[in-house]
């Protein structure tokens, strides 16, 4: 069986080999045309499309033999009358790989985007007209989409005033949190912390309690950047800000950025933050969270039920819960808002029947839709209880992959917040939702943001922040600054050092574009 | 990038420098057909898979565009060459590649050679075997992996060379958070690495060497130190030019991987190398020309270095790859 598997395996590759060799724009024009005639007939009842999906991680997907036969493909192809090609781009390398599939010219009939139409991923394809504008034909056959999607989502998706994409969006853009071990808390004594000055205290106890890592650090400050929320001065892509007329990043704000340094110096010097946080990467952070050396950290609020369950292997008795963000001078806090796009797709300006692909998707957000991606199929996943829903929680861990798999990567068009239906049927379910929708709506921060990027950005790597990563002429200085190498009273020289890498370059620009509000998104709180 | 040394390394020493008269290729072509006809494929395959890619190099000489392709992008001449030497960091980030190149070969190059001869002087069989399986073994372990463990053994809390350290009165050292130690680092992990897996070709030379010299020299009276130094020192040397030369073919060619898992923000300053910049620059900013430019430098400067190499080894010990 595996030996016909691989020879299997072998022959299509083989077979792509020599489709790859031979001349790209003549035969994937010449298959087109083809697969159109046979296709014609049957285009009344069955549509065929291919799309290509980012694996995201999924376990179900990545470890799935063959995409198209899954089983869930095929109930979602019998309901909505399609015939799908689906075409995995791997996670890790989705952005080469995208540039790969624009340069070779071998382009599916729709492609899956990541947030807006000139993101990296796109490698400017849209403004190279690969894929059409889609405004009249949803106002033909995407009204559900059109009214269900935010504005803000669609505005993500326009370029030059039309809209070129389908977004899947996301209606609190808040994800991370501060998540506490409330059951060290308790032993404290101590209230819930407010202010920065509350947090160290609490850091303090946490800390004679024998606690490990009162506060979790992390490489580059990633997932460890409370403190920089509290007094608004994340160095990320989304945070620039107008002061006095002038767009300038958040970080020019030196009086803030010291405060928050010396915070974390603080918490360096009395051992409340590893001291080695500068080469903890993401699997010992959450190793050493889930063995109980932690007290206090940084994640997505989403993960919060699965990391509990976990953490309670070792720890039986721990408590997690995600408390407000502790709040600076200006009486708020939180994280860096998540774009309001997630997934996106775009159609392929040489494909036939987009408005099939609209009434597709369309679907997508319709009440049949929600009720097959969150509770599967009656008899197999649920049954009927009158009108009540009773579902089966999968149980073994591959069939809460596979429950993943059917709620958000299969259900491409969706509020991505949180599966309002699967997470109201448990009372933890029911306490999360009321941590997105009590504390994470409440706070995070969020700035002025370019769409498309700043050229002068792209120049050079090294003043480039990313959306949760300083650049990397900060960071050094950063890191170096709570370390005690250098003396954070030099911030002011530091800004001065990314204007004369090319910062300033990136400040003409900014203030042009804000001047001429050209691609300009302004903060959403 | 780097393909013209990698080519010289598919030719069997020798073969280049063999004369034919003119007019008598073509009857000697025919004559050894059949050593013509084995070799196709080999040679077919650096044509199309090196040689070919090669002209994708032209890209440093345009704006590239994804869409438009080689065809259709705009010629800009040297202008991607000249930013790159006019960057403020080029400086800075050519000394790390240059040093760290030069430390490699000056320590990790003769590591194998040494740990060859050693091995080969063991008496004991089993021993022998033992040791040469457990020293190549790090080999197959991947750069992730060798930095995962480094990152534990290096701990200046936890680790256990700083607890060595700690025995002898010295202090804790942050050796991966350090701009100092992190050449050495880099250095180090590599010769822990790949040291072992260097010895296969030098024990390889040195079973083919005479045991009747060994035993003469023995008669003459000559101890283990001198027949190693003028017996089995001599008979490696074309196998270490060998070696050395190719080797140099790649001095600026450290490695991406094994540098990139290294780094963080306390040891960048040092650490960084031109294939970490190019990575950083090209793949993540999407800027396909300018690396392609900082590439072709790396590699015609390899190739300049092979040639010299070559030509300096051809006059001094007559040793040389072509």
């Amino acid at each position: 069986m595996k030996k016909w598997a691989s020879l299997l395996l072998a022959g299509v590759m083989a077979a792509g080999l020599l489709a790859g060799c031979s001349g790209k724009q003549e035969t994937s024009g010449g298959q087109e045309e083809s697969k159109e005639e046979t296709k014609q007939a049957a285009a009344d009842e069955v549509t065929k499309f291919s799309i290509s999906l980012r694996t995201l991680n999924f376990g179900h997907v990545e470890k799935s033999p063959d995409i198209n036969q899954d089983k869930w493909v095929k109930r979602l192809e019998e309901l909505t009358k399609t015939d799908l090609d689906i075409r995995l781009v791997p996670h890790k390398e989705y952005e080469q790989k995208m540039a790969q599939m624009f340069a070779t010219n071998d382009i599916p009939d729709v492609v899956q985007g990541q947030g807006g139409v000139t993101g990296k991923e796109m490698a400017g394809s849209v403004e190279a007209g690969v894929f059409m504008p889609l405004d009249d034909l949803l106002k033909e056959h995407g009204q559900n989409l059109l009214k269900k999607i935010p504005k803000e989502a669609w505005n993500r998706m326009t370029y030059q005033g039309k809209i070129y994409g389908i977004p899947e969006w996301l209606s609190n853009p808040s994800r991370r949190a501060t998540w506490i071990r409330k059951d060290l808390l308790d032993q404290t004594g101590l209230p819930v912390p407010k202010t920065v000055d509350e947090y160290l205290n609490v850091l303090r106890a946490f800390k004679k309690l024998g606690v490990e890592n009162p506060y979790m650090g992390r490489q580059d400050f990633k997932y460890a950047d409370t403190f920089f929320g509290a007094y608004d001065v994340f160095p990320y892509l989304s945070q620039f800000e107008e002061v006095n007329g002038e767009v300038q990043p958040k970080f020019f704000d030196s009086e803030n950025m010291m405060k928050a340094l010396s915070t974390y110096k603080t918490m360096y010097d009395e051992g409340l933050i590893n001291k080695e946080f500068a080469t903890i990467n993401p699997t010992t952070f959450k190793n050493t969270i889930l063995a109980g050396k932690a007290g206090m950290w940084s994640m997505n609020a989403n993960e919060l039920i699965q990391w509990e369950t976990q953490l309670k292997e070792s720890v039986p008795n721990a408590k997690l819960e995600i408390i407000p963000s502790p709040v600076g001078p200006d009486g708020k806090g939180g994280y860096y808002l998540y774009g309001d796009v997630n997934r996106s797709y775009f159609i392929n300006a040489k494909y036939k029947h987009p408005e099939k692909v609209i009434q597709f998707l369309d679907w997508m957000v319709s009440d049949e839709a929600e009720k097959f991606f969150t509770f599967g199929v009656e008899g197999e996943n649920y049954t009927m209880n009158g009108d009540k829903i009773d579902y089966k929680q999968p149980t073994d861990s591959q069939g809460v992959d596979e429950e993943r798999y059917r709620q958000s990567f299969l259900w491409l068009v969706q509020d991505t917040t949180y599966n309002k239906g699967s997470l109201s049927l448990t009372e933890e379910g029911r306490n999360l939702m009321s941590v997105f929708d009590n504390i994470l709506a409440n706070e995070g921060r969020d700035g002025m943001e370019f769409e498309p990027r700043l050229e002068a950005l792209k120049k050079n790597p090294d003043i480039t922040p990313l959306s949760d990563t300083p650049p990397p002429v900060l960071i050094t200085h950063m890191v170096k600054m709570v370390y005690g190498q250098e003396p954070i009273e030099n911030w002011p020289k530091v800004i001065e050092e990314w204007k004369s890498k090319g910062g300033k370059d990136v400040l003409a620009e900014a203030n042009e574009r804000f001047q001429k509000k050209e691609g300009v998104f302004l903060p959403r709180k | 990038m780097s393909t013209k040394p990698e080519a010289a390394e598919a030719l069997p020493p020798g073969m280049g420098r063999r004369r034919v008269k003119s007019g008598g290729i073509a009857r000697l072509m025919w004559k050894y057909k059949a050593l013509y006809i084995i070799s196709l494929p080999g040679i077919l395959y650096f044509l199309i898979f090196k040689y070919i890619p090669l002209g994708g190099s032209i890209i440093a000489f345009q704006d590239y565009n994804i869409f438009k392709g080689f065809t259709g992008s705009e010629w800009v001449g040297f202008a991607h060459f000249k930013t790159m030497f006019e960057h403020y960091d080029f400086l800075r980030i050519l000394k790390n590649t240059v040093l760290i190149g030069l430390y490699d070969l000056v320590i990790a190059f003769p590591a194998p050679i040494i740990l060859a001869i050693l091995l080969n002087e063991l008496r004991l069989v089993l021993f022998k075997r033992v040791v040469q399986t457990v020293v190549y073994m790090p080999h197959f372990l991947s750069w992730v992996v060798i930095a995962g463990m480094s990152v534990a053994i290096l701990s200046p809390a936890t680790g256990i060379l700083n607890q060595l350290l700690g025995l002898f009165g010295i202090d804790p050292l942050y050796f991966l958070g350090d701009n100092r130690y992190i050449r050495s680092v880099l250095v180090g992990s590599g010769i822990w690495r790949d040291t072992g897996y260097g010895t296969i070709l030098y024990l390889a030379a040195l079973a083919g060497i005479n045991p009747e010299l060994y035993e003469a020299a023995e008669i003459d009276g000559a101890n283990r130190w001198k027949q190693t130094l003028k017996i089995t020192l001599p008979a490696l040397l074309p196998t270490i030019m060998i070696l050395f030369l190719l080797h140099i073919g790649k001095f600026l060619d450290f490695g991406f991987e094994r540098v990139w898992v290294f780094l963080n923000a306390l040891n960048t300053e040092n650490g960084e190398i031109l294939d970490t910049y190019i990575y950083r620059a090209g793949l993540l900013s999407q800027q396909y020309s300018y690396t392609t430019a900082v590439g072709l430098f790396k590699s015609v400067v390899g190739l300049v270095l092979v040639m010299a190499g070559n030509f300096f080894s051809k006059k001094t010990t007559g040793e040389s790859l072509y």
